[in-house]
């Protein structure tokens, strides 16, 4: 199943048992949200194409003691409403369950207009927002499920190419990373989609003696530092992959995390610049740097 | 259904608080405040019910006129005159805009423009939802009309029959020194609203506006409030220097021999 689907099948689920939940989406998903429609059209909307407003309009309904689940593509929903994000929720101190699809690239024959490397960035600004980037099924589920009533702006971005590395519902935990594989030499950060890439990358470095470690951070707002600080305080060596702008991310999150109290040394591989070749999600994904052997280069660099 | 009107108030009152305020607390917007403020005072008198409990709801899109907001909330009892005198002084909850989080009677932090209505739009949805009979007033500019929120927010309104909202436009021409947006009548009744018009300066013509709403009509209904920015006060009418200027002494006893009742 998609994680779109799971997205929708969650949602309605949460639905079913709390009045509270409205969903709202601007002109996407109808198709996988026609349970919810059947069963509670009182509780969704399809607003249209009218973003700004839409998001705006679900602040009212918080105000009122509802709890909105707003879902758009990554750009409209953070970018383009950003302004409201920023004073109908934050300034007001108000929660909602923002719920994005597109980013960064997934949408990668559409073009640059449809892509979204800045969500995580924004979003970061916010004191009080959550930010996830769940990368599977039961990611998803477990941490919708912890956290869509804690009145908190809370970002999910759903990924449409979830990485395939199965996790069981117990390890995974709001705010915290996991430890995928253990290791000395080398630390492998990651988020959301990118554990795909990190996973073949890694085998491949075990293949050729190189003892890695691969974080997994399906939360990176409140992050887990220190899980982060001391990976690399054993590796001294960190890589960091991920479909986020280069401004900011996971590299920005290491640095804090370790705040200069030990040297290490380090490769961000992350989004530069406007991707701009119309192809697969693969094929932009190499374009971006975000690939098997990129990883393993970057090893390899830092390893010798 | 409409409270009756005392004709012994004067609305001049009211101003000089804006005024006073505003000189002593060293910021705010005099003319916008003037424009609006017995719009927000009918708001109070004759459109909420149970106003004490915030039954009803009142939502200022154009938060700029906070002062007129806060000395009709003032008036009203919702908060003590107190915070009017404290305007501007370390510690006030009162600011240039409005604070939901700081001010009873606020229901959202306006100051940037074409949120308001947005946000009433999701107050009105969401006592649908409920079912609840909740009636949603949300005060606009004609200059903020020209904010794409505001009309993405009257093809919402209208598609999900919000027949309680009541937006009411303070047309005190900004927009026509700016980029016109005239014809604002045909305007909202071409995005399925049913409109009517005041003078928006007049508690008597603001009050039969107010008394004509059908909230048996499952539109959402406009007034169109025909006002005057500064009304009251001679130096202060138009759009010139006066929008975010702060009267000195002298200027305020021009300002208060005018508005002398």
């Amino acid at each position: 199943m998609s994680l779109r689907k799971i997205f929708a099948k969650t949602v309605t689920a949460t639905a079913q048992k709390d009045p509270r939940l409205v969903v709202i989406v601007g002109d996407i998903s109808h198709g996988i949200f026609r349970d919810m429609r059947e069963l509670h059209p009182e509780r969704y909307f399809n607003i249209g194409i009218s973003e700004p407003a839409m998001v705006n309009v679900a602040a009212g309904l918080t105000a009122e003691g509802l709890i909105p689940v707003v879902h758009t593509i990554a750009p409209f929903l953070i970018e383009r409403s950003y302004e409201q994000i920023k004073l109908d929720f934050a300034y007001q101190e108000l929660g909602v369950n923002l719920i994005s699809v597109g980013s960064a690239f997934d949408y990668a024959k559409l073009g640059c207009s449809h892509h979204c490397y800045s969500d995580y960035s924004l979003m970061a600004k916010f004191e009080k927002a959550n930010i996830l980037f769940p990368g599977s099924d039961i990611e998803f589920q477990v941490l919708f499920e912890s956290i869509y009533d804690n009145g908190e702006i809370n970002y999910f971005r759903l990924t449409e190419f979830p990485h395939q590395t199965q996790f069981e519902e117990s390890q995974i935990e709001f705010g915290k990373g996991i430890t995928v594989a253990e290791g000395t030499d080398l630390t492998i950060a990651t988020t959301g989609a990118s554990l795909q890439i990190v996973e073949t990358a890694a085998a491949a470095l075990r293949e050729s003696g190189v003892s890695v470690e691969v974080l997994y951070f399906h939360t990176l707002k409140p992050f887990d530092y220190h899980l982060l600080k001391e990976s690399v305080r054993k590796s001294r060596k960190l890589i960091s992959v991920e479909e986020i702008d280069q401004q900011d991310g996971l590299y920005n999150l290491a640095l804090r995390a370790i705040a200069g109290d030990f040297k290490f040394e380090s490769k961000q591989l992350a989004i530069k610049d406007f991707i701009r070749i119309y192809g697969t999600y693969k094929e932009l994904s190499e374009e971006a740097g975000l690939t098997p052997n990129a990883i393993i280069e970057a090893a390899q660099n830092l390893l010798n | 259904m409409v409270k009756d009107l005392n004709p012994y108030f004067s609305m001049n009152k009211l101003r000089l608080r804006i005024a006073r305020m505003i000189a002593s607390g060293g910021e705010g917007h005099i003319p916008s405040s003037f424009s609006i403020v017995d719009l927000i005072y009918s708001v109070y008198a004759f459109g909420l019910r149970d106003r004490t409990h915030f039954k009803d709801r009142f939502v200022l899109s154009k938060g700029h006129g906070a002062a007129a907001l806060y000395v009709v909330l003032a008036e009203f009892e919702v908060i003590p005159w107190a915070l009017i005198d404290n305007y501007g002084k370390p510690g006030s909850v009162l600011g240039g805009h409005p604070d939901r989080s700081k001010i009873p009677g606020v229901e959202a932090n306006t100051g940037s423009l074409g949120h308001g209505l947005p946000f009433a739009v999701g107050v009105a949805l969401a006592n649908k939802i409920k079912n609840l009979d909740e009636r949603i007033f949300c005060l606009v500019g004609d200059g903020e009309c020209q904010e794409g929120t505001i009309w993405e927010s009257a093809n919402i309104a209208t598609n999900q029959h919000l027949g309680r909202l009541v937006a009411i436009v303070d047309w005190n021409g900004s927009a026509a020194q700016l980029q016109p947006i005239e014809n604002l009548k045909a305007k909202w009744t071409a995005f399925g609203w049913d409109v009517l018009e005041c003078n928006g300066n007049s508690l008597e013509s603001i009050k039969s506006a107010i008394g004509g709403l059908d909230f048996d009509s499952t539109s959402p209904k406009v007034i169109l409030a025909k006002t005057t920015k500064g009304f009251g006060v001679s130096f202060l009418q138009g759009h010139g220097e006066w929008h975010h200027k702060i009267p000195n002494e002298e200027q305020m006893q021009l300002l208060e021999r005018e508005l002398s009742i």
